[in-house]
């Protein structure tokens, strides 16, 4: 054994270098192979390793290359698992020391030479210095020596050689000696004996999983016994109708003294004041009568100086800006005013423009303000003082006053504008027309109106003279065109001569009727026809520019055609309210029905009264009513916005709208009354309710022979309708039949039970109706679908059988029909809780198990409430 | 003659058996209240519920115990009747006979107003009895308040008026006139007209749906929602012309009496009649409800008065007489009126065996056109040919009011009160049926009921075993090879189960389809036509 050992230390040492090595891990088959018995024990690892000590012990030679026999392989210095000479593990247990004793002197003999002296050198150096003995130095050395022999602490698993080989083992007999004669030997001796006695093999502890599934099974069966505990109080809640979670009534302060009773300090300014109002003097100065707070409260008299300067200045100041102020508002030169408005208008100019905020805002402003005009037409005369001016006529008044009132209406202008600007379609027209309104407004109001016939005449001249080349190829120069063309051509400049007749005629009006109409409602008038005006102006252009078209089909020529006439006869009638019956648009589409007609009637309109025209605009539109009404509401809708025109409009309006109106109403009555003409006639067809006759009398009279069969038959046809009888088997021609065979057979057998089934079925429904052995009652079974919603659909939940449902539900809750002692208790939720309580986990508390909540108003109590005691008179009531 | 009269009689006791007495007499108003039995507990299975329907129950008999108990001691008032003496007769008791027993207010209730110009009269009382509306035929409508017996409003509309009736309280009431309907307030304001309605041979009021329901000349059948104006529903009875109408207080249900002698009984949600009934062999000239609403006293031209039990729709008693007006009290007594002949049965004994109770006759020549007795009052009011007269009847009206449901001494702030609860709790038109009490109930079963899943599948494999089992011809050729065989054994299940699958895929495309709500459907994925 010796001598293996010291083979195994040689072999250790041969490495030089590699004196840590490990052997590597063998695989089983290999262990097997060497027939090493595989030793379990607890842990794999130590295991392994015991093994591969073992191995290594059997071994016989080192591998070639680590040898380094004749030097055949190249010496390799450092393998990786070598760790550097230097290395000094600290981690050894110093038992192995002992054990090891006689090994590492051994041992040290033969180990390496160069690093002994080194070592020796070392420690002889040391014992020089300290004069401690070379042992106490050595320690080290010893361990490294430790370590290499032995990776493992000596352990039951691990034991020391010695002990495994036998010599040095221990019995407990040797323990047991040196006690020998010691007060508690022989009790320990004893109990040896038994043991060994007794001793039987101590089972391998069991498998984790299996340990903890029992650990998990006893503690499973504690803790079930431990929660049976909850039992009582959990099933009382269940069982409880109602549980209450409004513990806690106390809101604890209720006064503002106990709150501040209660109040602490907290922060370093409520410690300050509080110190300060707590201070021991003050506190004592309250309690007597007070007198003396006034010692404590000492100021200085330069103090109060200083603040009476003070305040005496801040009060000069002020007065003095006050008179200032008065002084300037007193101030009634409108140089001045102005000079202080353009100031601030300056500083908001430049505030705009150095700020895009403050232009913004500006912006917004300007938007509020034209949206306020727009919105009140404040500017456009509708001033008390603008209607006077005008009512007495604007030519009588100064011309200060005429400017003012023109101011007013440029500052509308000014202040809508931006709507227009916001039309770009229309800026170019605009920009005329308000060049035309400008004048308008420039004093000439009065004129414009005949400055407008005039221009039209001027344009309608123009129409006239201004022919046309024919056109001398194309389509257009076809004899038959040429002559259609020039037939049209003539016939619409008689329409415009006759138009032009009128314009001057109806100027000639105008100028006899302009002197004595006041000069007010002109401006008006003139104003709101240039707003038409501007619709209207670019129409003429617009004709020359339809010339192309002008030889076109019918369609468009009468569309034009009409359009003109439209047109002249609007220019025509600028001054009354007659133009809203021609609506273009509606026109047009009149013109579209019938255009030849409609030019005359148009003419006859011209001249006619207003009542008139709109009765022949509703006859010429008979064709179609939906058109007629479209006009009629358009100019009911130009009549809307013209609503706020001038007086004298207003005075020709109703006479111009109400037959209008009336002829609608008309309309619409005829129409009604034709429905409900309609009506009556269906309710007389449908009630076939007649006197009764001779022979009806008679009948009823007797009547008691046959109601009975009447009622019978009644009745079958009731159930037919709701049950419907079976359909009779029919052979179908030509179906399941080839020969006459099939037809002496009848119809084959499964038609006829399937006939018989049906018709046992409807029996059975029959027997089971409500009305089945009543015979002069039928009581229907349909089902009523707005009622389904009244009923359940299915049976709620915890029932399983309707009749108990049903009578669960027999009773009402509510008010009404109950004592208003049993209504509260009838409809108390299942869980009663205030909003904002919190509800804390159930508390453990002793539970009479076998005690049934009497209390069903509060069988889950889990806290009692005071205020419950009023339901108890109720309770003791029953019987 | 021992005419006994009571009216207001303090409870007799006696104290030996005054607590065995009470206790059983509480017992029996504890049943009344207790409104039916409740279910067998013990024979539930699930505790859980067993639990709770104790609980249930044992509030509901709590509750029924203290309004039993309220019922005791607050209504101490017990109606009386006439009680015959030996062999007396109660009908051979003449109204000045009681008018002599009597207290002065109530021999004050007997009158006869005399208004011969304007034809017969008809009366209709508000459900307090406070008031009462009059409507001669020819046009003179009068609204008195029969307290002080101070006439509110008196107008002549000038026209023939058929009926009248008070909407939900005094405050209102709608006069049928010649061509319509009218609506007027208590001081004859024409408020509304109601042309939809036609020429209008009868009016009823339901007042806890505030349906206006008419009958017209053409047998229409209209119900008008008087909160709203809407016409909840236009029904044709197709049966002729009838003024025979009469609404259930029990339940809303309407009756017309047809003259076929049949009677039918409408709600406004189905355009059928939930009953028809061959009541009569000739014309049905008069109807009532008892206000159980459990019994119907129709009558006859073949004069005869029949009293039935809604319930089963039987006959429970047949009256001998003619009869034009027919009415019930609230204590139920039944007044019938032919002529100028009126009379009254009872049913004292509590078996619903009507016999004569009274008797009365107006003046002669007077033709009775309707009775109609005054509620929380003994007081039978006659409407006739000459004006309208008032007898008492002991032992009709209900001696205790409740204040909740009708108050006789209603003040306006009351009224007003009430008149907006009554709104709060106004019935939608669809909850008049036969038998009210069954809302809430469990849906009855349609008759043509779908299969559920297990029938399905059932049939199902039914039908894949009737597959299996086709015995198969035997074939030459080798077309009975086994191997053949089992195919189209297998062939004939696949064809057996098709049409099941088909079914069900139909319907999980159904569902899928549905699957999402409405709002949600336009985001769903358009499959791309392939």
């Amino acid at each position: 054994m010796a001598e293996t050992k010291r083979k195994n230390k040689k072999q250790r040492s041969s490495g030089g270098g590699v004196s840590k090595r490990k052997g590597p891990r063998l695989p089983n088959a290999m262990l097997k192979e060497l027939q090493i018995p595989k030793r379990y024990t607890e842990s794999d690892d130590e295991d392994n390793n015991d093994s591969v000590n073992d191995l290594y012990e059997y071994e016989e030679g080192i591998a070639q290359e680590e040898s380094r026999k004749n030097r055949r392989f190249d010496p390799v210095e450092n393998f990786q698992y070598e760790l550097p000479d230097q290395f000094e593990d600290e981690n050894v247990s110093s038992d192995e020391e002992d054990g090891d004793d006689d090994d590492e002197d051994g041992r040290r003999g033969d180990n390496d030479e160069e690093e002994e002296e080194d070592d020796g050198r070392h420690s002889r150096l040391l014992q020089e210095i300290t004069g401690l003995p070379t042992d106490a130095f050595d320690g080290k050395k010893k361990k490294n020596d430790v370590i290499i022999s032995e990776a493992y602490s000596e352990s039951e698993y691990n034991p020391s050689r010695d002990i495994l080989d036998g010599d040095g083992r221990i019995s407990i007999q040797d323990l047991l000696d040196p006690l020998h004669g010691k007060s508690d030997y022989s009790k320990l001796r004893k109990s040896m004996s038994r043991m060994e006695k007794k001793s039987m093999p101590i089972h391998a502890p069991l498998a984790k999983p299996d340990q903890e599934r029992l650990d998990r099974k006893a503690a499973y069966d504690f803790m079930q016994k431990d929660v049976t505990k909850w039992e009582p109080s959990v099933k009382r809640n269940r069982e409880a109708p109602t549980i209450y979670f409004d513990e806690d009534k106390d809101v604890g302060f209720s006064t503002v003294g106990a709150i501040t009773a209660e109040f602490e300090p907290r922060t370093d300014f409520e410690k300050k004041i509080a110190s300060l109002v707590n201070d021991h003097e003050v506190v004592e100065a309250h309690r007597k009568d007070g007198a003396r707070l006034l010692e404590l409260n000492k100021i200085s008299v330069e103090d109060v100086r200083e603040r009476q300067d003070q305040l005496a200045k801040m009060k000069s100041l002020l007065f003095r800006h006050e008179m200032k102020a008065k002084r300037v508002k007193k101030i009634k030169s409108k140089v001045y005013h102005r000079l202080l408005k353009k100031d601030r208008l300056k500083q908001a100019g430049k505030a705009i423009e150095t700020d895009p905020e403050a232009a913004k805002e500006q912006a917004m402003k300007q938007e509020f303000k034209r949206a306020e005009e727009r919105l009140t037409l404040k500017h456009k005369n509708s001033s008390k003082w603008a209607k006077r001016i005008l009512k007495r006529g604007l030519d009588l008044q100064d011309e200060g006053t005429r400017a003012a009132i023109n101011e007013q209406l440029n500052q509308h202008a000014l202040l809508s504008r931006k709507a227009n600007n916001m039309k770009e379609s229309s800026s170019s027209e605009e920009s005329s027309d308000e060049d035309d309104l400008d004048e308008a407004s420039d004093g000439s109001d009065q004129n414009a109106a005949v400055k407008l016939l005039r221009k039209a005449k001027d344009k309608t001249t123009q129409v006239l003279e201004g022919d046309e080349e024919l056109p001398a190829s194309g389509v257009l120069s076809l004899p038959f065109m040429v002559r259609g063309l020039k037939r049209r051509k003539e016939a619409a400049d008689e329409e415009t001569k006759l138009a032009l007749e009128e314009y001057e005629s109806s100027l000639k009006e105008l100028e006899d009727k302009n002197e004595p109409k006041t000069q007010g409602t002109n401006i008006f008038t003139g104003r709101r026809v240039f707003g038409d005006k501007k619709k209207q102006a670019p129409e003429p252009n617009k004709k020359k520019v339809t010339s192309d078209n002008y030889y076109g089909d019918s369609d468009s020529e009468g569309e034009t055609d009409a359009r003109e006439t439209g047109i002249s006869s609007r220019e025509e009638n600028n001054f009354s309210e007659r133009e809203v019956h021609f609506d273009p648009n509606a026109l047009r589409e009149e013109s579209e029905i019938s255009h030849d007609s409609l030019f005359k009637s148009f003419d006859d309109i011209a001249r006619d009264t207003n009542s008139k025209t709109s009765y022949e605009v509703s006859i010429f539109a008979a064709d179609s009513r939906k058109k007629m009404n479209d006009s009629s509401v358009k100019g009911k809708k130009t009549k809307s916005a013209n609503a706020k025109s001038a007086t004298s409009l207003q005075i020709t309006e109703p006479v111009v709208n109400k037959p209008d109106g009336e002829e609608i109403d008309e309309d619409s009555d005829t129409d009604s009354g034709g429905e409900m003409v309609d009506g009556i006639l269906t309710t007389g067809t449908k009630s076939t309710y007649e006197i009764p006759s001779q022979e009806e009398l008679i009948r009823r009279a007797f009547a008691g022979d046959d109601v009975e069969d009447d009622f019978e038959r009644e009745k079958q046809d009731a159930l037919n309708e709701e049950i419907p009888e079976p359909e009779k088997p029919i052979l179908l021609p030509g179906w399941g039949q080839w020969t006459n065979i099939q037809k002496k057979r009848g119809p084959p057998s499964w038609m006829l039970e399937e006939h018989d089934n049906a018709k046992k079925k409807r029996e059975e429904a029959l027997k089971k109706r409500k009305d089945a052995n009543l015979n002069h009652v039928i009581i229907s079974e349909k089902r009523d679908k707005k009622a389904e919603k009244l009923h359940t659909p299915t049976l709620p939940y915890p029932f399983t059988s309707q009749e108990v449902f049903e009578q669960s539900i027999r009773m009402p809750i509510g008010p009404e029909f109950n004592p208003v002692t049993a209504v509260p208790a009838l409809i108390r939720p299942e869980v009663v809780k205030r909003s904002g309580i919190i509800i804390k986990p159930i508390k453990f508390e002793e539970v009479n198990p076998h005690e049934r909540a009497q209390d069903h108003k509060r069988g889950g109590v889990q806290k009692k409430k005071g205020g419950k005691s009023k339901d108890k008179p109720a309770k003791n009531t029953t019987v | 003659m021992v005419v006994k009269v009571e009216k207001i009689t303090p409870k007799k006791s006696n104290p030996a058996t005054t607590d065995e007495v009470i206790s059983e007499e509480m017992d029996m108003i504890k049943k009344k209240y207790l409104r039916g039995e409740g279910a067998d507990l013990k024979a539930l299975k699930d505790k859980k519920l067993q639990g709770q329907l104790a609980v249930k129950e044992d509030l509901y008999g709590k509750s029924a115990a203290a309004a039993a108990k309220a019922e005791k001691w607050l209504m101490p008032s017990e109606g009386g009747y006439l009680e015959g003496d030996g062999i007396e007769k109660t009908w051979r008791i003449k109204q000045d006979a009681i008018a002599s027993e009597v207290d002065i207010l109530s021999s004050r209730k007997q009158f006869d107003i005399v208004l011969p110009d304007f034809g017969p009269y008809t009366l209709e009382f508000t459900p307090s009895g406070r008031y009462m509306a009059a409507a001669g035929r020819k046009g003179h409508i009068a609204i008195v308040d029969m307290q002080n017996m101070n006439a509110i409003k008196e107008l002549q509309v000038r026209e023939t008026v058929r009926d009248v009736v008070f909407l939900h309280n005094e405050q209102f009431f709608a006069a049928a006139q010649k061509k319509y309907p009218y609506i007027y307030s208590r001081d004859g304001t024409e408020l509304h007209c109601l042309k939809e309605h036609g020429a209008v041979l009868k009016l009823q009021f339901l007042r806890n749906h505030f349906l206006l329901a008419s009958i017209n000349k053409f047998g229409q059948l209209r119900y008008q929602d008087v909160t709203t104006g809407q016409m909840v529903s236009n029904l044709r009875t197709g049966l002729g012309r009838t003024d025979v109408m009469q609404v259930n207080p029990f339940n809303g249900v309407l009756a017309v009496g047809h003259s076929g002698g049949t009677l039918s009984m409408w709600k406004p949600t189905s355009a059928a009649p939930l009953v028809k009934m061959l009541c009569h062999p000739g014309p049905v000239t008069a109807l009532a409800f008892h206000p159980n609403g459990h019994l119907m006293a129709t009558a006859g031209m073949e004069r005869k008065i029949k009293i039935w039990d809604l319930r089963k729709f039987e006959v429970l008693q047949t009256l001998p007489g003619h009869c034009k007006a027919l009415d019930f009290s609230q204590k139920g007594l039944l007044a019938t009126a032919t002529g100028s002949f009126v009379q009254v049965f009872g049913d004292l004994s509590g078996s619903q065996n009507y016999s004569r109770y009274m008797t009365h006759s107006v003046a002669k020549g007077y033709q009775v056109k309707k009775v109609a007795f005054r509620p929380y009052e003994d007081v039978l009011g006659i409407g006739h040919s000459m004006g309208w007269s008032s007898i008492l009847i002991p032992g009709s009206g209900e001696p205790n009011f409740d204040s909740w449901v009708a108050n006789p001494f209603e003040t306006s702030k009351q009224r007003r009160e009430k008149e907006v609860h009554s709104l709060l709790d106004k019935l939608p038109p669809e909850t008049i049926m036969l038998d009210p009490t069954k809302i809430g109930s469990v849906r009855p079963t349609r008759k043509k009921e779908k299969p559920t899943k297990e029938e399905i599948e059932a049939e199902m494999e039914a039908a894949i075993e009737a597959a299996k089992n086709i015995p198969m011809k035997k074939k030459t050729k080798g077309r009975s090879k086994p191997s053949k065989i089992a195919k189209k054994k297998q062939e004939a299940v696949e064809k057996a189960k098709k049409p099941f699958l088909e079914q069900h895929m139909k319907k999980r495309k159904l569902t899928d389809e549905t699957q999402l709500p409405k709002s949600l459907e336009r985001f769903v994925r358009k499959k791309a036509v392939a």
